[in-house]
């Protein structure tokens, strides 16, 4: 089991972070997150970024998704890069983000 | 204390001081919270808060609001759940500063940093600027524009770089207290009672809106003159606010191919979602090609685009971009008649302050049907308890 992400659906409402990191601490916040929303926003350029086990990170950008790149870098002093954070579990088979992602954007594939 | 921080800074922008008291009002609306604080620091402060529910997993719970004297104006986008998430519920603002400068909340601190080159400066460049000073770029700025330092009824505020919220010439109390803007961002976490279920009936309730409401199309599905071929011809994608399942956000290119995915133009086009704005802008003929540079130029500025068409019909009667771009360049006091924006979501007022003032969004609200009955599950799991007083 695994996510799919297609970027092109997602209209950056930052659910998926809120309740990934809720799956993780059990308080609303986007920054224990494994799943990461990257905005542009004067550009109106916007993707997420997904920490896996298996995958490395995947990189849903407007311009298609890539899987593969290791986590480095940092996101600034108010951000918790997402080399500090833990890779999806799949909330133990039943993830949260795809469950409340309202345009399907997220969703579970075998 | 669930889905609050407890925390309200204060800030004095004539001697930089600042600090912070205790949440002690047990009441759920942002607008009644910021009355009172202002009634207990007087009425010249000006008051950013967080409703209730900002930030819980209610769809479109993304407000917060500006109260200054009687204008309120709502924050939405992420300027609301980042205000909650700096660590602080409400931030007081006091004072006029001598220097140019800006407030600036992170991570339960708050202070006044100076901002010397913004006189020279738009709203935009403002916001860059301290995005890049401050070294995030998701920081949320509520930036104001030479409009507004000059105190321009007319003015508005931008937030990060768009206007629609400000309706209420809030801009101008910025100016008249020399503050160029207010950043936020923060590591902050909210608590809920009953997280799981929270989660539960929180899917539930947007997965009942959406199958009523339908195939979402942006501000189109908000405002019919979005539909029209000049428009549509424009669309880039539409974006929600914080929570918000059903968008009312349309980004339209002017710039470069509407359907161009990558990132090449720095500043392609406009995010539409001022409804009075355009609907303005098309009863004088504007394409919305122009409608939308012109309201790329009014946000730099800091002024509202209703009452700088009005001013630029009242002189011609084929108003363009080059009669504006001057306006632009040469502010003069305008009147102003606004008849609002989210304002105008409702038709009772009390349904307007009562959503916004618990943190929902009233525009998606009104098309769902706000009915703060519907939401008593939602709001019981994450409080643990029943709505407090809304009024």
């Amino acid at each position: 089991m695994r996510l799919k992400l297609e970027p092109l659906k997602c209209i950056a409402c930052g659910l998926c972070e809120t309740v990934c990191s809720m799956h993780r601490d059990s308080v609303l916040t986007p920054m224990t997150s494994s799943i990461m929303l990257h905005i542009e926003d004067k550009a109106n350029y916007f993707g997420l970024v997904l920490k896996t086990k298996s995958e490395g990170l995947v990189l849903g950008r407007p311009e298609g998704t890539s899987s593969g790149q290791q986590p480095s870098g940092a996101g600034g002093p108010g951000a918790k890069p997402i080399l500090l954070r833990e890779a999806c579990d799949l909330c133990d088979g039943n993830p949260k983000c795809a469950g409340i992602c309202p345009t399907h954007c997220i969703t579970v594939v075998e | 204390m669930y889905l609050r921080n407890g925390k309200i800074g204060v800030i004095d922008l004539e001697t930089g001081e600042s600090s912070e008291e205790e949440m002690i009002s047990d009441s759920a609306s942002s607008i009644r919270v910021s009355r009172d604080l202002l009634d207990k620091f007087g009425p010249e402060s000006m008051v950013l808060g967080t409703g209730l529910l900002t930030g819980s997993l209610i769809p479109a719970s993304c407000a917060g609001t500006i109260v200054a004297g009687k204008k309120t104006m709502p924050l939405l986008g992420y300027a609301g759940i980042e205000l909650k998430l700096s660590g602080f519920d409400f931030l007081v603002v006091n004072g006029r500063a001598s220097k140019t400068g800006y407030v600036w909340a992170r991570d339960g601190i708050v202070e006044f940093v100076e901002l010397a080159s913004a006189a020279r400066i738009n709203s935009w460049q403002r916001t860059d600027k301290i995005r890049a000073d401050q070294g995030d770029s998701k920081i949320q700025v509520v930036s104001a524009g030479p409009w507004c330092d000059a105190v321009n009824p007319a003015s508005q505020l931008i937030i990060d770089h768009w206007g629609g919220e400000d309706k209420v010439g809030m801009g101008a109390e910025f100016g008249k207290r020399n503050l160029t803007a207010v950043a936020f961002r923060g590591m902050g976490e909210l608590e809920v009672a009953e997280p799981e279920t929270h989660f539960s009936k929180c899917v539930s309730l947007i997965r009942n809106h959406l199958s009523k409401l339908g195939p979402n199309m942006g501000l189109s599905s908000y405002y019919e003159g979005a539909r029209k071929e000049d428009f549509a011809s424009l669309v880039h994608r539409s974006v929600g606010c914080y929570g918000c399942p059903f968008p009312c956000r349309t980004f339209v290119k002017t710039e470069e191919d509407p359907k161009e995915m990558r990132l090449m133009h720095r500043e392609p086009g406009y995010l539409h979602y001022d409804i009075p704005a355009l609907a303005r802008a098309a009863e004088l003929g504007l394409s919305a090609l122009d409608a939308a540079r012109v309201f790329v130029r009014c946000a730099q500025a800091g002024a509202e685009p209703v009452a700088v068409l009005n001013a630029c019909s009242a002189k011609r009667d084929r108003v363009d971009a080059n009669m504006i771009e001057r306006l632009m360049v040469t502010p003069t006091e305008i009147e102003v008649s606004f008849k609002g924006n989210f304002e105008a979501s409702f038709q009772d007022k009390h349904d307007y302050e009562s959503s916004l003032g618990l943190g929902l969004c009233p525009r998606y609200w009104s098309k769902v049907g706000y009915d703060i009955d519907s939401l008593s599950s939602c709001i019981e799991s994450a409080l643990g308890s029943k709505l407090p007083s809304v009024d």
